[in-house]
């Protein structure tokens, strides 16, 4: 870089300029001069110099001046003062403001080449530290930057992330995390982990994790309940190790399984309903073919086809209530795809009524039906529909009275469709009203333990209303029948 | 014939009502039925049986429990012997035995069902001869 090194030469006495120029340039810099104070700080404003030889008496600005003025052009720039005997003071005051050295009048070329070289190292000092040192500060800022990023993304995940020392002190940690713990942002920083979990063994694992002689723990899993709020927490911890293979703290990442743990218990509530159910009746069969096998007739074949009768009765119960359950099972597991179509409600009606008729026509019950004319047809799945009408039509002749009637009404109310089924049966009381939707759940009194029943026909009704976007509506009084309304959108947009 | 005993069946389920009153009545027991812990305790205020045959859950989980609750704390009633007939064990996989659950179920014997019809006599020929003994 000195070679190249661009000198300006600034004194009013054009013996000092040219005797400077002519031993610098001899030394293979670049050099310029100017004539004043004025001409310097021009030149200085349209060019960088890595040196500047200035007089500190001229005419114009002076010397002092210029010292300032380029030094705000470029801090790092090297001003070597020539002065005069008498003018000492007046260069040490210069060095005060900025300038690097000074070089007494007269001076041999040798001081002048010595003092300008030293200048220039210096320059060229300056400048790599400068550089290093902006480097540096571009180095912090992407450190900043990744330990941000870092941040975002830990901050970002739902599942709960907690940092601790060796010391099990809390260092690092997630908005998730301080959800699950209900601690604010600057509250745990140092606190013990303790203070935070309370579970034994989850404290032992991290204990296990922390303290562990050799590297073979990579990860441990642990469930555990947070008491104050009930949260499920399944927690992996894993030990972090500096490059020795030191453990300087573990990293647990913290699920929230609450929400499944509900779902599994749901799921196991209603296999065990469906298993208690299922094998009522095929207690009663087993038990009746006993009866028959062990010979307790005494030979009485009439008596053998009464039992045998009613162990079919009860398997036949048994293959309805297995129907049902399939049903149910097919459309909560959405194997059966919707199939929308356009379909005039009245068409299905006839031919599931004809279906009932039998069982209708041995309680004597009359049905009538009543659809407004026209009607304008609806968007829904067919068998979807047809099981709807059959299971609400089963039900009103199933638990009428004898010589009862049923009234089937459809009509157009605002943007619904509007299918009732009325009936003049044994009602259902308040107390069983809010539940009779609900899986199996039957109405329980002396008359509907006559009446074989599943109770899962309303739990097919109502999850059908609900995949037609649709309402069903209630209304009962105990011992004069109930009306049923469903409600279904004509246009399902 | 002379009537071997009187039994009262307590069960909602009709098919096991019938099903046990046939059998015990075929073996020569004078038997009655109710179809609720409520109709089960009329029934013995009215007349009281040499054994009750009882469901475990009938109307409510604990009906069966809360009867046999109510016959043995009562001094008229506290003699008669219980046979719990119940599905716990298909259900939980817990079978109730007399000398484990006895006690605090306050019943004298359980028995699964299905019942096998023997194995219904054995178990309720034993009670009723014990109870005699007394």
């Amino acid at each position: 870089m000195s070679n190249k090194a661009t000198i300006l030469v600034v004194d009013d006495e054009l013996g000092i300029r040219e005797g400077c120029k002519r031993v610098l340039l001899q030394e293979g810099y670049v050099v310029q001069e100017a004539e004043d104070g004025n001409a310097g700080l021009i030149k200085a404003q349209q060019k960088q110099y890595d040196l500047l030889l200035v007089d500190l008496m001229m005419p114009g600005i002076g010397g002092m001046e210029l010292i300032e003025q380029v030094h705000r052009l470029d801090p790092e720039i090297i001003v070597v003062v020539i002065t005069g005997y008498a003018t000492i003071e007046t260069a040490v005051e210069a060095t005060k403001r900025g300038a690097y050295d000074y070089i007494p009048k007269p001076f041999t070329p040798d001081a002048l080449i010595a003092v300008v070289h030293r200048g220039l190292e210096k320059r060229a000092l300056r400048l790599e530290a400068l550089a290093l040192h902006s480097e540096r500060e571009q180095r912090l800022l992407e450190l900043a930057g990744e330990k941000n990023r870092m941040q975002t993304i830990i901050s970002c995940m739902a599942d709960g992330v907690l940092v601790v020392n060796r010391e099990e002190q809390l260092v690092l940690w997630n908005t998730a995390a301080e959800k699950m713990f209900s601690f604010s942002s600057t509250e745990p920083a140092g606190k013990s982990l303790r203070e935070y979990i309370h579970d034994k063994s989850l404290n032992h694992y991290f204990k296990e994790v922390l303290h562990s002689k050799n590297q073979s723990v990579s990860m441990m899993t642990q469930e555990f309940c947070i008491e104050e709020t009930g949260t499920i927490l399944m927690a992996n911890i894993a030990p972090v190790y500096d490059e020795e293979g030191v453990i300087l703290g573990a990293v647990t990442v913290l699920r929230d399984i609450t929400a499944l743990k509900e779902i599994d218990k749901i799921k196991s509530q209603f296999v065990s309903m469906v298993a208690h159910e299922l094998r009522a009746p095929l207690a009663a069969i087993e038990g009746w073919l006993e009866v028959v096998l062990s010979g307790e007739a005494g030979g009485d074949e009439e008596q053998n086809m009464k039992w045998l009768q009613r162990a079919k009765e009860r398997a036949h119960a048994l293959l309805v209530l297995v129907n049902d359950l399939l049903i149910i099972n097919r459309m909560e597991a959405g194997k059966v795809a919707q199939k929308i179509e356009t379909i005039h409600v009245l068409d299905l009606v006839f031919p599931i009524i004809d279906l009932l008729k039998g069982e209708a026509d041995q309680k004597n019950v009359s049905i009538e039906v009543s659809f407004q004319d026209p009607l304008p047809p609806i968007q829904a799945d067919k068998s979807d529909l047809e099981k709807l009408i059959t299971n609400l039509l089963n039900n009103a002749i199933k638990y009428n009275s004898c010589n009862g009637f049923v009234r089937i009404t459809g009509k157009r109310e605002g943007p619904y469709f509007c299918l009732r089924v009325q009936d003049q049966g044994i009602g259902i009381s308040s107390k069983d009203l809010p539940y009779i939707f609900n899986d199996f759940y039957r109405a329980d009194n002396p008359v509907t333990k006559k009446i074989p029943g599943t109770g899962l026909g309303l739990t097919i009704v109502k999850k059908i209303v609900d995949s037609h976007l649709g309402r069903i509506e209630v209304e009962s009084e105990l011992g004069k029948g109930s009306t049923f309304t469903v409600l279904l959108p004509l246009d399902r947009k | 014939l002379k009537s071997k005993g009187k039994i009262l069946l307590v069960d909602d389920d009709l098919d096991f009502l019938n099903m046990h009153k046939v059998i015990l009545e075929n073996r020569g027991y004078t038997v009655s039925t109710a179809t609720s812990g409520n109709d089960g305790l009329a029934s013995i205020r009215s007349e009281i049986p040499d054994l009750i045959i009882l469901d475990l859950m009938m109307e409510k989980h604990d009906s069966g429990f809360s009867f046999s609750n109510k016959v043995k704390k009562d001094p008229l009633f506290k003699s008669i012997p219980i046979l719990m007939v119940t599905s716990v064990a298909e259900v939980t996989g817990y079978s109730f035995t007399a000398e484990e659950d006895g006690y605090w179920m306050k019943t004298d014997d359980f028995l699964d069902k299905p019942v096998k019809p023997d194995v219904l006599i054995k178990h309720v020929e034993r009670l009723i001869q014990k109870e005699k003994k007394k």
